[in-house]
């Protein structure tokens, strides 16, 4: 079952003497229990369409659809199944942060032990039982962001969105925020829509991508099938000594570029691995004094989207 | 959704409300000190004018409802003010609740608030200037406070439409609109005094009408009760429609944005 469908969403803002066109046309679909990264460059409009998703704001043009129901007219019954994250986040200062999840559940129509219990599993959940009785503004940019993430899971949504949830995070506070939120989507099978600029955070938790720039959408696939869309492949350097002719090296299977010059052939491979054997078996009559294996990543497509 | 889980959605706002009143010294100044202040002032005022007991009564009364006003006006303001100070608002947004749920609750506690400070200040007019608060009985009292915190509430609804209209700085708005009702409703002088426009104004205002009501306990002239409550319940319902029209423009505009920004 569809998680999300969007269909030709354009959202524009106006300025102070012209409208700025934000989304253009963006279409998508997200399966359930799929976990789908938007990626983009700043100003490629993700936060915007995740508050569109989230139903925070609406779209000019175009539907949106959550498990079915029309996210315009069933918009509380939407808001229901879905919560939201953000990097960055804000809670009512003076509150403490079971008092500030208290509140949240309280919005979500929780009551009774039911409240009690999913505020005490979201401060489980995200390590704040030390902080529970911290006010907001004294907790720090990773603790803020771990009762951001708490409060996304207070009524147990069938979908979390997550705005750059380690946007601001030291690299080891973002590596256990990473390993709660993959644990969190795992135990509770729900279907999370994130949006980051790490792309290995990206890598490591997204089955699709979507990639924006400039308000549109302009590519959609897996991590691999970007990179092969692309030809970002494994980069494979050698550097030689002797005869050797480079359209040899263009027939060999997997291959999808080839830049020689004197002494030195770049090659850009969709998998590594047997590349080397075939590379070496192409080099008959040469000497390979070096070979090295550039690894691809999404950072990679991410240069190459973004350009 | 259960009965209790939609009360518990009302209550989301009496919640944060309390427990922000409680952990700021401001509250003390809101419900104590500027109204006793505000009340011994002019108390003190009609001593030195010498003035008659009647029109103490007068005057103690636009006082008493001044400060009711004031307190439960800006409890229904703080729906979105305490969110916009810390820039918090679209974690109430994104939630499945909807205007009534935040007005009725941040209402509850500014009718609380306010019943506190007027039974401060009746019992500080009686104490010090000798003012019989229940002169018209309970039944006049209950009116009187009912119409205090309806109007007060389409006045804090104002506030917040006026934030989600034109952003920020619209919330002094808050500290504003209650002036311009003292202005128009007569609080320390009878409405026939002001030029015919304003008059005019007076007339279509219900705190106006609730002002007389309770005067009229004291000998002042006659009252339209009816006529004001009417009034004020119109306008809590149109500002109930139209803050909702707000908070849907603010979706469409992006301002819900910017505000949490």
């Amino acid at each position: 079952m569809l998680a999300l469908r969007a269909e030709k969403i354009c959202k524009s803002f106006r300025g102070l003497f012209k409208k700025k066109e934000v989304l253009h046309e963006v279409s998508l679909s997200i399966e359930e229990g799929e976990v789908f990264g938007i990626l983009g460059p700043n100003g490629a409009g993700k936060t915007t369409l995740m508050s569109i998703f989230s139903t925070l704001i609406r779209p000019d043009e175009g539907r949106l659809e959550v498990f079915g129901l029309d996210a315009k007219k069933k918009t509380h019954a939407v808001r229901e199944r879905i919560n939201i994250s953000s990097g960055n986040p804000n809670f009512p200062w003076s509150l403490t942060v079971r008092e500030n999840l208290n509140h949240s559940a309280m919005l979500y129509g929780l009551y009774g032990r039911d409240l009690a219990r999913s505020v005490d599993e979201a401060i489980s959940a995200f390590e704040l039982e030390a902080h529970a009785d911290s006010k907001f503004e004294t907790l720090s940019t990773g603790t803020k962001q771990r009762v951001s993430l708490a409060k996304s899971i207070l009524n147990r949504p069938e979908i979390l969105f997550l705005d750059e949830p380690t946007s601001g995070l030291d690299p080891d506070m973002a590596l256990k925020t990473r390993a709660l939120i993959k644990k969190i989507y795992q135990e509770q099978e729900i279907t999370v829509v994130l949006t980051t600029h790490y792309m290995p955070e990206a890598e490591e938790l997204c089955d699709r991508i979507a990639f924006l720039r400039g308000g549109s959408l302009i590519a959609l696939g897996t991590p691999g099938e970007l990179k092969r869309a692309l030809k970002i492949g494994h980069r494979i350097f050698v550097q030689y000594e002797g005869d050797l002719d480079p359209m040899k090296l263009r027939i060999i299977p997997g291959v999808m570029d080839v830049r020689a010059s004197p002494g030195k052939v770049e090659m850009v491979f969709d998998h590594s691995e047997r590349a080397v054997s075939r590379i070496i078996k192409a080099f008959e009559g040469a000497d390979i004094l070096d070979i090295g294996i550039d690894q691809p990543d999404l950072e990679d497509v991410f240069l190459e989207l973004a350009r | 959704m259960n009965w209790r889980g939609e009360v518990n959605k009302f209550l989301s706002a009496t919640y944060k409300n309390w427990i922000i009143s409680k952990r700021n010294v401001f509250t003390v100044f809101e419900l104590i000190f500027w109204p006793f202040i505000g009340l011994i002032s002019i108390g003190l005022l009609t001593r030195f004018l010498e003035v008659t007991d009647d029109m103490v009564a007068f005057v103690l009364v636009g006082a008493i409802a001044l400060s009711i006003l004031q307190i439960s006006q800006i409890d229904v303001a703080y729906i979105l003010l305490f969110d916009l100070w810390s820039k918090s608002i679209k974690q109430t947004f994104v939630a499945p609740i909807r205007g009534y749920h935040l007005v009725f609750g941040a209402l509850l506690f500014g009718v609380i608030r306010g019943a506190v400070v007027f039974l401060i200040l009746a019992v500080a007019s009686s104490r010090f200037f000798g003012f019989d608060f229940l002169a018209g009985g309970p039944v006049t009292v209950i009116v009187f406070l009912a119409g205090m915190f309806i109007t007060a509430a389409s006045i804090g609804m104002a506030v917040c439409i006026s934030i989600l209209l034109f952003g920020q700085r619209a919330d002094v708005a808050a500290w504003s609109l209650s002036g311009i009702m003292m202005l128009v409703s007569g609080v320390y002088y009878p409405v026939e005094i002001l030029p015919g426009p304003l008059q005019l104004l007076s007339r279509s205002t219900p705190l106006t009408y609730f002002l007389e009501y309770y005067r009229a306990a004291y000998g002042y002239g006659s009252h339209h009760i009816l006529l004001g409550m009417g009034l004020a319940l119109l306008y809590f319902a149109a500002s109930l429609l139209v803050l909702n029209m707000a908070i849907e423009r603010a979706r469409k505009t992006g301002m819900m944005l910017r505000l949490s920004e």
